[in-house]
């Protein structure tokens, strides 16, 4: 079994995605209750943008801050786009929400190349400020564009969701299935490339950022490439979270949004590739029940940080992972 | 083979290297010897593109390679080992080598394959048993003997097929048993590969015995530079270097 999850042969990791989403679509039957459909999405969704910040934090040792911006800009792209006249203009009608989410991606890797470009050459606490940085200038941006984007009432008056290849995700189920159906497929391709040896020399880097120019390796060109893999999959996340809010909302380009991902990659484990996936389900039961019990969300998840940190040395998956591997 | 004309660098007021040329022959073992100081390690920062020089000129091969970046300079062929190890601690020996072959190749852009399944392991395990390393293949380098994490410092620079390997106190931070083992290796390697070395040393009888020639650094500048027999005798270099007041 723990071969199994440890395995890098890509059709394993292929199946284990597709039984995962097979089994995901049977609970959704077993268990008829929208509380838990909703939750799972959701861990998808935030799954998705935390594992992509993974990738620069775990894998490439960056400490990204603003990782909230491309969520946001993934967001707004696709509630702009979907309440745009080009819908009817250009006659897009089934096309529009594939094209959207595609719009999302691609304008969100745009984001990070130029972001990531200035960034990518500081390191440490340098890089970390600066991204916190160009997030605030965009979360400023929205702000300032009421016209455009509702300021900080977010932008309003929903959108279309016109069906597509039969899919209507106005309806729960179809957005339900949908949405896992992309996160997986997104994380499988991830995975990928994480075991890849692009994915090697992200580890590099990490491990020795002097050494690799020694050895001819370009390390600038893919820090940037990384840095532009997360900054679309985080927009990807984005676009999700606003077709199932049908709105999207300057919160999410706050850096308080930068820290929710950071927090569930402490909560699930930045060794072990599914750990940021884990730690957005932590992150999204407590979020669930307490919320629901107590006003004091905060502490209850600063205390819950706190066991992880100071008590588990690590985040929950990599500590499974040491158990097991150390019997 | 390697050539520097008239090279000079300074940090702010400090002369590190000063008007330095030398020119090193085809599949030659050479030293550099030198005070704490003298701009030995500078020196190689220099050639291999680390830094930037104040002026002068390097030639690889007649070709000029000043100021090339350092990743390109490797690609043309000069690798270095680093004095203070310089490795990879969360990668296993393995992992090291296989990636300082797949950064040569140009492969680290790839992400259509696992790295696992890459397929230049033979090379891969040639190298690792060239530095003496089949024992510890699959140990993480964090985890490695300062002695064995040394000598995959040393391999990662030879994965690199270079034309000219240079080392920066190969034996620093090591016991004289450890030392002679070290130098034996270092020894071995050039005879099987016949690739020039320029290496930095501090002790004598290792520089005495195994380089062919032998430069001596002072303040930046060379001082003194020939065969062992040569610098043994050389009054400039006693008085500096080796202890004039004795005898």
């Amino acid at each position: 079994m723990i071969t199994f999850f440890k395995s890098d042969n890509f059709y394993r990791d292929a199946s284990f995605a597709f039984t995962t989403w097979i089994s995901l679509i049977c609970v959704y039957f077993l268990i008829p209750d929208p509380g838990i459909h909703d939750i799972i999405q959701k861990v998808f969704i935030l799954g998705l943008f935390a594992l992509s910040l993974n990738i620069l934090i775990g894998y490439l040792g960056l400490i990204a801050f603003g990782h909230a911006a491309f969520f946001a800009a993934g967001a707004y792209t696709l509630g702009l786009f979907l309440q745009s006249d080009l819908i009817i203009n250009y006659n897009l009608g089934p096309y529009s929400i594939p094209i959207a989410i595609l719009l999302s991606i691609l304008i969100s890797a745009l984001l990070a190349t130029i972001i990531g470009a200035i960034c990518i050459r500081l390191k440490d606490i340098y890089f970390s400020f600066l991204t916190l940085a160009f997030q605030m200038f965009i979360y400023s941006i929205i702000l300032a564009l009421v016209n455009i984007t509702g300021g900080d009432q977010g932008l309003m008056g929903g959108f279309p969701k016109p069906p597509f290849l039969g899919i209507d995700l106005g309806k729960p189920f179809d957005f339900y299935a949908f949405t896992i159906f992309i996160s997986i497929l997104v994380i499988l391709m991830l995975r990928q490339l994480i075991e890849s040896p692009f994915g090697y020399g992200l580890r590099m880097i990490r491990d020795n950022g002097e050494r690799p120019a020694a050895l001819g390796f370009n390390t600038q060109n893919h820090k940037l490439i990384a840095f532009i893999i997360a900054g679309a999959i985080a927009g990807l996340a984005g676009s999700l979270q606003a077709l199932l809010d049908v709105g999207a909302y300057p919160e999410w380009a706050f850096w308080s949004k930068s820290a929710e991902p950071l927090f569930m990659i402490l909560l699930g484990g930045m060794n072990t590739f599914l750990g940021p996936l884990m730690g957005a389900l932590i992150f999204e039961i407590l979020n669930d029940f307490v919320t629901a019990n107590t006003r004091y969300y905060g502490l209850v998840l600063g205390l819950v940080i706190l066991v992880f940190v100071l008590g588990f040395k690590r985040g929950l998956l990599d500590w499974l992972i040491m158990k097991i591997e150390r019997k | 083979m390697l050539k520097l004309t008239k090279l000079s660098k300074s940090f702010g007021g400090v002369v590190a290297t000063n008007n330095v040329s030398l020119e090193l022959k085809k599949q030659t073992i050479n030293a550099v010897i030198g005070p704490n100081g003298a701009g030995k390690t500078t020196l190689f920062n220099l050639i291999t593109g680390k830094l930037i020089s104040d002026s002068g000129k390097i030639y690889l091969d007649n070709n000029n390679i000043t100021n090339l970046s350092e990743p390109e300079i490797t690609h043309l062929g000069i690798a270095r080992a680093f004095q203070i190890t310089n490795i990879f601690p969360s990668l296993t020996v393995y992992e090291s080598i296989k990636l300082a072959l797949l950064s040569k190749s140009n492969g680290l852009n790839n992400m259509w394959t696992r790295f696992k399944d890459h397929q230049i392991n033979n090379s891969a395990n040639e190298i690792i048993e060239l530095a003496g390393m089949v024992k510890s293949k699959n140990i993480v380098s964090s985890e490695l003997s300062h002695g064995d994490q040394k000598l995959l410092d040393i391999a990662l620079a030879l994965s690199l097929n270079p034309k000219i390997l240079l080392l920066d106190e190969p034996t620093a931070g090591m016991g004289p048993e450890e030392r002679w083992k070290m130098i034996e290796r270092i020894k071995d390697l050039w005879k099987k590969t016949k690739m020039t070395i320029l290496f930095i040393e501090h002790d004598m009888d290792i520089v005495f015995d195994i380089a062919q020639k032998i430069y001596v650094l002072q303040q930046g500048a060379i001082l003194a530079e020939g065969s062992p027999q040569i610098i043994k005798k050389d009054k400039e270099v006693i008085k500096a270097y080796l202890g004039g007041g004795k005898k």
